[in-house]
């Protein structure tokens, strides 16, 4: 073998770091998502995922954008008037702002939760709490991300008038799920118009008889594991074939089992849903995969 | 039409994410960089996807802007280390010599980049002068007198490489 086989061989052998799919999915969509943000009535346009992102911590922080995005305010508005629920909670807009920092557009609206009757041992206090300090977070974290995608994009030779055009927005809102005498359930989400990579959620669900968080145990019975894993499997198949677009096999990182960490909301009808991330057990194409599990 | 090779490109950049790397890795010499080199390049590269007229020429158009996103990526570096000195810190100097070490990889490194880019591609991605001339930007001549200036440099028998 002569010197340059051998410095071929090496350069070959260059040892690929698991990340190298992640950031290449990455930069497509990053790219997708501005563009479909740069033309609004087209939010869907372009989207289509083939692999999955490597799953992991970055997993936990992904979803998609949802129709909500644009009812929020409405959404607001009508929740500040919502009477008591079933006079115990109600949930209300507890403060909201709009700003403009340079060519960056935030608006963030913080929900609170407010209890009426019941002793709740400092619940609400520690949820709204949590929830103000999630949201101004994600509102300042997301500020940075959009001034180095600014630099970058002046960097790498975009002018300011370029830039201004790209309509940059953070939003931070919350929509209600279902209320009722029983239980109060809610999302508190947060998204860039720029990319999803860094859009976050959190679910709250709230057991109004006890005062205390629900957890899919306390919603499904002892057995809840078992339970939601069997009405997921005899699932998949159908919303598969619904959305035209094949799940993640379980080798390929796709569905095995919920667990405790599995995020989920409650309906009206008293079934808990079950919200698996966009790229958690679908390629992206499928966005956030939702699962209602009969109680 | 468009959509079309839009779709092609993103299809030809994640079947072939694995060569780009190895290449930025090449200049870079660490995972990190290398990595934003290839994330940046296929930035770029969609970003202008609408100037790529004819989609047979992919490989030279996108290999040009990987190629020119490592370059980038060295120049600022230099320059990073540069004003570093200026606050004195102290930062490990390479010598830019020929001394050949056991280590072809490294020796090609070491070269002008101008040379070290067509040996590379020429070799590590075996491609042809034809190609590499589109890829830099110079003439088929300009290819081949380089490509002979380095393989002397890096004292590498021309007819022992096939050329």
């Amino acid at each position: 073998m002569n010197q340059m086989d051998h410095a071929k061989k090496r350069y070959d052998e260059t040892p690929i770091p698991e990340e190298l799919n992640g950031r290449i999915l990455g930069a497509i969509e990053e790219f997708e998502e501005k563009k479909a943000a740069s033309s609004q009535n087209n939010i869907g346009i372009g989207k289509r995922r083939y692999y999955k992102w490597g799953l992991g911590t970055a997993a936990a922080f992904f979803l998609t954008f949802t129709a909500a995005l644009n009812i929020n305010t409405a959404f607001a508005e009508e929740v500040h008037q919502l009477p008591v629920v079933g006079a115990i909670a109600r949930i209300l807009t507890v403060s909201s702002y709009k700003k403009t920092v340079g060519d960056e557009k935030v608006s963030v609206e913080v929900p609170g939760v407010e209890f009426i009757q019941n002793d709740t041992q400092g619940l609400s206090k520690q949820i709204n709490e949590e929830i103000q300090e999630i949201c101004s977070r994600y509102a300042d974290e997301s500020l940075e991300r959009a001034q180095d995608y600014k630099q970058a994009f002046l960097d790498t030779g975009g002018t300011e008038a370029e830039w201004a055009e790209h309509k940059i927005e953070i939003k931070v809102w919350y929509e209600i799920k279902a209320q009722s005498d029983d239980y109060l359930s809610f999302v508190v989400r947060g998204t860039e118009s720029w990319t999803s990579a860094y859009s976050q959620e959190k679910y709250y669900n709230i057991d109004l008889k006890s005062g205390k968080l629900l957890s899919l145990g306390d919603v499904l019975g002892e057995d809840y594991i078992n339970k939601a894993n069997d009405s997921i499997n005899s699932q998949i198949e159908e919303k598969s074939k619904e959305i035209g677009i094949p799940f993640f096999t379980p080798e390929e990182g796709g569905f095995e089992s919920i667990s405790d960490e599995t995020k989920f909301y409650m309906k009206d009808n008293g079934n808990p849903v079950i919200v698996f991330d966009k790229y958690e057990i679908a390629p992206g194409a499928a966005g956030a995969v939702e699962f209602e599990i009969n109680r | 039409m468009r959509q079309e090779n839009y779709d092609k490109m993103t299809g030809y950049i994640i079947e072939n994410q694995k060569k780009f790397y190895r290449l930025a890795f090449s200049y870079a010499q660490n995972q990190e960089d290398a990595l934003d080199i290839v994330q940046n390049a296929v930035l770029k590269a969609l970003d202008h996807y609408e100037s790529l007229k004819n989609y047979d020429a992919i490989k030279t158009w996108f290999y040009r802007i990987l190629v020119n996103e490592s370059i980038y990526f060295l120049k600022k570096n230099k320059k990073e280390i540069a004003s570093g000195e200026e606050l004195g810190l102290e930062i490990p100097y390479y010598e830019q010599g020929y001394e050949p070490s056991d280590d072809l990889y490294d020796d090609i490194n070491r070269l002008d980049i101008e040379i070290q880019n067509i040996i590379k591609l020429r070799f590590f991605e075996e491609m042809s002068l034809k190609e590499i001339a589109e890829i830099t930007g110079d003439n088929l001549n300009t290819v081949k007198a380089r490509l002979y200036r380095g393989l002397k440099m890096l004292k590498q028998n021309i007819q022992e490489v096939n050329l």
